[in-house]
């Protein structure tokens, strides 16, 4: 008897776990096709956009990236109401398939100089497929793993769906990283960024295959038998007042918190490695996909941990205290990377020069070296380009002539593991408020409309809120710079928007949201 | 404090508006007409509908039977 039961414990053990491996991969794929674009910022303005205008471009593939977050809320409405009517299995196989799908072909669009605007247009509508793609898979999946969850323990098993998005970023940042190193930045640049992108489809047919081979989640199984599956569940989720009032205080007690200290502690600082610090691009990756690498396990720590004291002050304490503790963090980033206050070893300067006519044009490039007591290296290598002709140069307006400057700073080994250790304490706060987040979302609505109910203040949280974070923080910053040439006058003036965010959310869930479940038939 | 939170929302309104057309009209770039588009399209209903509507409820005692 003693042994039917320990088996029967353990075959139940193992097919959570199947349900668990099978979701989470699936999700780990959606997010890593979702963030390349991210990671690829950079390049994909230089391929999409013109080139002339590299900040308006740089601006324009934020508002493409921002898009792809933006639609994310209407993902949720629409799968999410599929996932109600039909089946959580079903739902989440069709939104991989078109995520896989939308970035294959971005691998595939010529670029600019090549289709013109139709080259950041497709980019564009790609971009929105996947956001949409997004906005139905999440929901569903932390659904499916939470109806198969026990009572107990559903923090614990959802919290490695939470992982997924972290992990989603650190492939992101390792594919590319290993890409890059393995062709080199000129091919790279030319071609092989299209890699990472390419790659999605093979993942995506991996993963397709093995949730083809899942079973339907027990709790919808047994309403649809039943017959008491939510005939309009759109309807039934947002005009009841009960159940609208529950998606306001989860979006507005939560899920905006958690939107912007995931993007802040994992998105802005790397933005501000590579943009406040100019930390070299591969330095900066490094640091991140470390700090996400340690960090990461945090995510089951902490959803583990809130199966026991309850969800709620765990969210809030990460809210806190990363509103308190932002500022002197990235003050701490910019004080070790920034070389404006490092002591400079002048012998060790060398300045290059080089100039040579292409055309009807000169080009001059400067390189300067510098390096710095404390062993930061720093590298900046100034363009001008300028007709030869001297009446034509005169001719030309001012802003046409501006160089183009690249700076980049290496990091001593010393401060490298230092600004290591300051990402991290971003991505535990990231853990904080993100691993519990799931259970606690799929407690708070029934199971005939959880997938619609839980999705939209997710994707609204973490989309909307948290994914302008790079576009606002960045514009922000911009608004402090005194003029075009100069740099801006406070660089940790983006930080106010996720801080002033996470704080009336903070204020909100602490005066509103229960640490007991809402929902009662969950289990 | 429901009042507090359909207040900020209602506030928003205004702020939003005035900062777009103040920064639009001293720079009538493309980036500009990007980011402001995108807030006062996006954002701003967003936050004060949510805030407007959830003050609503919470001066009506809607969550107080929740814990």
């Amino acid at each position: 008897m003693a042994n039917n039961l320990s088996a029967s414990h353990s075959e139940e053990v193992t097919s959570t776990r199947r349900v668990i491996a099978a979701s989470s991969v699936g999700t780990l794929i959606e997010w890593y096709d979702f963030y390349i674009f991210g990671s690829l910022a950079k390049i994909i303005s230089e391929q999409f956009f013109p080139k002339d205008n590299p900040t308006a471009a740089l601006l324009a593939t934020l508002a493409t990236f921002a898009a792809g977050f933006v639609v994310r809320p209407f993902g949720a409405l629409f799968f999410g109401r599929l996932g109600d009517l039909i089946g959580r299995k079903y739902t989440f196989l069709v939104t991989l398939v078109i995520m896989g799908g939308s970035t294959f072909v971005i691998g595939l669009v010529p670029g600019y100089q090549t289709i013109g605007f139709w080259a950041p247009a497709i980019v564009f509508l790609l971009r929105l497929l996947q956001g949409l793609a997004l906005g139905g898979e999440y929901g569903g999946a932390a659904t499916y793993v939470a109806e198969h969850s026990p009572d107990h323990q559903r923090g614990y098993w959802t919290s490695f769906i939470q992982t997924t998005a972290t992990f989603g970023l650190f492939v992101s940042l390792g594919v590319i990283l290993i890409v890059r190193q393995s062709l080199g930045l000129e091919k790279f640049n030319d071609w092989g960024w299209r890699v990472p992108f390419l790659l999605s489809i093979f993942l995506v047919a991996i993963s397709v295959f093995i949730r083809m081979k899942m079973s339907e989640s027990p709790l919808f199984a047994k309403l649809k038998k039943e017959g008491k599956t939510s005939a309009n569940p759109l309807a039934e989720s947002f005009q009841k007042k009960d159940n609208l009032k529950m998606v306001l205080l989860a979006l507005l007690g939560a899920t905006a918190g958690q939107g912007v200290v995931w993007y802040t502690g994992q998105f802005y600082a790397l933005s501000f490695l590579q943009n406040a610090c100019n930390i070299e691009f591969v330095q900066s990756n490094i640091i991140i996909s470390i700090a996400l690498v340690i960090g990461t396990p945090f995510f089951v720590v902490f959803g583990a941990l809130s199966d026991k004291i309850g969800r709620k002050w765990i969210m809030m304490v990460g809210m806190l205290i990363a509103v308190l503790t932002y500022k002197p963090i990235y003050q701490a980033m910019y004080d070790l990377g920034s070389v404006k206050k490092k002591v400079e070893i002048k012998e060790k300067t060398t300045v290059e020069h080089k100039a040579e006519v292409k055309g009807s044009d000169s080009l001059k490039t400067t390189i300067t070296k510098k390096t710095f007591e404390d062993g930061t290296t720093y590298k900046e290598v100034k363009k001008e380009k300028f007709p030869t002709d001297p009446a034509l140069k005169a001719a030309l307006p001012k802003d046409k002539l501006k160089p183009d400057t690249k700076k980049e700073t290496t990091l001593p080994q010393d401060i490298f593991y230092k600004m290591i250790g300051l990402v991290l304490i971003q991505v535990i706060y990231v853990t904080m408020v993100y691993g519990p987040i799931a259970a606690f979302l799929v407690e708070l609505f029934p199971t005939r409309i959880r997938y619609t109910s839980m999705s939209l203040p997710y994707h609204i949280g973490n989309g909307v809120f948290g994914g302008l974070v790079p576009l606002i923080s960045t514009r922000l910053v911009e608004a402090t710079r005194p003029a075009a040439d100069l740099p801006p006058a406070d660089p940790l003036a983006g930080l106010m928007y996720p801080i002033l965010i996470a704080a009336v959310c903070f204020v909100i869930g602490s005066l509103y949201i229960s640490n007991k479940p809402v929902a009662t038939d969950i289990d | 404090m429901g009042i507090v939170w359909a207040a900020m929302g209602v506030g928003i309104i205004p702020l939003a508006i005035m900062r777009a057309m103040k920064e639009i009209a001293a720079k009538p770039s493309e980036e500009n007409w990007i980011f402001w588009s995108i807030v006062l399209v996006v954002l701003m209903p967003i936050i004060a509908f949510s805030l407007i509507t959830f003050g609503v409820f919470a001066l009506k005692g809607e969550y107080e039977a929740i814990d």
